[in-house]
């Protein structure tokens, strides 16, 4: 599990462009365990008001439209964009290929 | 003071995903994920990791410090937990 958060602990150290401290480090690695909590328990409220027992990407849209992330001027596929390598956005943006299929099916 | 300096000039782009689905499992062992849907976590997490550097940074240069102290990152966090709750 902690070898998971290093991960983004490393994008941390180099989103702040700054030397960070080692105990500054392990303050947010603390952080990121708080958020994964706050973040499963959100998703869970949300399925569960839909009546639903799987977690849909409209759940993860509507979390990110209440943490202020997507708005009426940035939206999800503008953020998608901006910060996911190509072979992810073409999992999550509809995309038209070849043979008149849309890829993902809506 | 250890200060670790090492700032990657490369990092990867690629997502934890099998990392991701393993936590969420761990946590809510009765909710199942859709087939993207870690993806979209993964977006969260780094937009929440973004806001969160950039916060530190902004107080650490309030503080004229040169290096992102633990107090920093203290303050940031209780801003930018309270702002990214569901």
């Amino acid at each position: 599990y902690k070898a998971g958060l290093s991960h983004y602990m490393k994008l941390f150290s180099f989103y702040s462009k700054m030397p960070v401290e080692k105990k500054a480090l392990e303050m947010v690695e603390k952080c990121l365990d708080k958020y994964f909590q706050h973040l499963c328990n959100d998703l869970e409220a949300f399925s569960a008001h839909a009546g639903r027992k799987t977690v849909k990407l409209e759940d993860l849209e509507l979390l990110l439209r209440r943490q202020g992330l997507v708005t009426d001027h940035v939206s999800l596929h503008v953020l998608v964009e901006r910060h996911l390598p190509l072979e992810y956005r073409q999992l999550l943006i509809p995309c038209a290929f070849s043979g008149n299929s849309v890829s993902p099916a809506q | 003071m250890a200060v670790s300096t090492v700032v990657s000039k490369r990092i990867k782009r690629k997502a934890p995903r099998a990392f991701l689905r393993r936590t969420f499992k761990q946590k809510k062992p009765h909710l199942r994920l859709e087939t993207a849907c870690d993806l979209l976590i993964h977006l969260n997490c780094l937009l929440f990791v973004h806001r969160l550097a950039e916060e530190s940074r902004t107080n650490a240069c309030e503080n004229k410090s040169r290096v992102i102290k633990k107090d920093h990152v203290l303050t940031a966090a209780k801003v930018i937990l309270k702002k990214s709750r569901g």
